[in-house]
């Protein structure tokens, strides 16, 4: 798993790390993780906003571009704590998202869409609908959209 | 932090360049709960519906978690740090902490939203296709459709704000300002 961080997170300059807040509520923010390799944790300085608390967290990277292509992400979770050089996750899942391994990625996403589908489908005993992509498209027209609206 | 706010007050409550995101960007980053309570969060494109106010995902069937998560527990976090897209110069990163609700129910149209939320689901739509063009083609193919069909099955998850936090400009090293969101009317 590290492995995979040490390939991956050199690509982006910030992740969100999401951790408990001190009411309970999962609190998000962007942080600039760094790589300890002698401990196998990530680094980073947090916001002096909401207080969070240690314990379990995940820190997730992603980015597009301005036209929304070229996603990348991946999540790692793990335990949020503290010591005497500050903030750390110790990460114990690492989870490819879009981007993670070239076009494999792609295949994966479509795949385990399909398989989750049919799996749902299934489960409550329902016959797989059909789109409506004349509507998709109309949604997706400038005026079908503004007629409609 | 400010003094809770009635619901019945936002977004009006809200500064304009902290609406301006919500109606900008094009992705936010949400987070569910998983099953042995670690947080997991996936970038989203989130609906921002003005009145009343709240945030809607159409998560597919085929990515499901995010709604699986909700219906075990529904504390939500919604943060709007990637302005990619967004057209905006240095705007604020926006936390929005909430419940979430997720229905169980395939969603058969549009036309079963609320209108608001229609509207802000075309808008979207074409927003997109406006950054994509490629897009209507794409899914005018037979070979994507046939991949894809899964895509376009949808769940509604509603997010009802609690807590709203900023950081002016994005800069996560300062102090942000919160407010908090009154549902006791």
């Amino acid at each position: 798993m590290w492995n995979e961080i040490a390939r991956y997170l050199p690509e982006f300059s910030s992740g969100v790390l999401t951790a408990y807040d001190l009411t309970g509520m999962p609190s998000s923010q962007r942080v600039q993780p760094r790589m300890d390799n002698s401990t196998q944790v990530l680094r980073f300085a947090v916001s002096p906003g909401p207080a969070i608390q240690p314990g379990k967290a995940c820190l997730l990277c992603h980015r597009h571009d301005e036209k929304l292509w070229n996603l990348k992400s991946f999540v790692v979770q793990g335990e949020l704590a503290q010591d005497g050089a500050g903030w750390l996750l110790r990460p114990e899942h690492f989870i490819p998202g879009m981007g993670i391994g070239g076009l494999n990625s792609y295949l994966r996403f479509v795949r385990s869409g399909r398989k989750n589908t049919a799996e749902y489908l299934n489960r409550h005993n329902m016959p797989r609908p059909k789109v409506n992509w004349q509507m998709v498209i109309d949604l997706m027209s400038p005026e079908k959209g503004q007629h409609e609206s | 932090m400010k003094d809770a706010l009635q619901f019945s007050s936002f977004p009006g409550a809200l500064p304009p360049e902290v609406l301006e995101v919500f109606t900008r960007f094009m992705t936010a980053e949400i987070t569910t709960l998983g099953k042995n309570g670690c947080p997991v969060t996936w970038p989203v494109l989130p609906i921002y519906c003005p009145q009343p106010f709240q945030f809607v995902i159409l998560t597919s069937i085929g990515l499901l978690q995010k709604a699986v998560n909700i219906r075990r527990d529904g504390r939500v976090a919604l943060l709007y740090s990637e302005p990619a897209g967004s057209e905006l110069s240095r705007p604020p990163a926006v936390l929005v902490q909430g419940v979430g609700q997720a229905p169980d129910r395939l969603m058969g149209s549009l036309e079963e939203l609320d209108p608001a939320v229609q509207q802000a689901a075309r808008a979207q739509a074409l927003n997109l296709v406006r950054k994509q063009p490629g897009m209507q083609m794409y899914l005018a193919n037979p070979i994507s459709r046939w991949l894809m069909d899964w895509y376009f099955m949808r769940q509604v998850i509603t997010i009802r704000p609690q807590r709203i936090t900023w950081w002016p400009e994005g800069d996560f090293s300062q102090l942000p300002a919160t407010v908090e969101v009154s549902h006791v009317e």
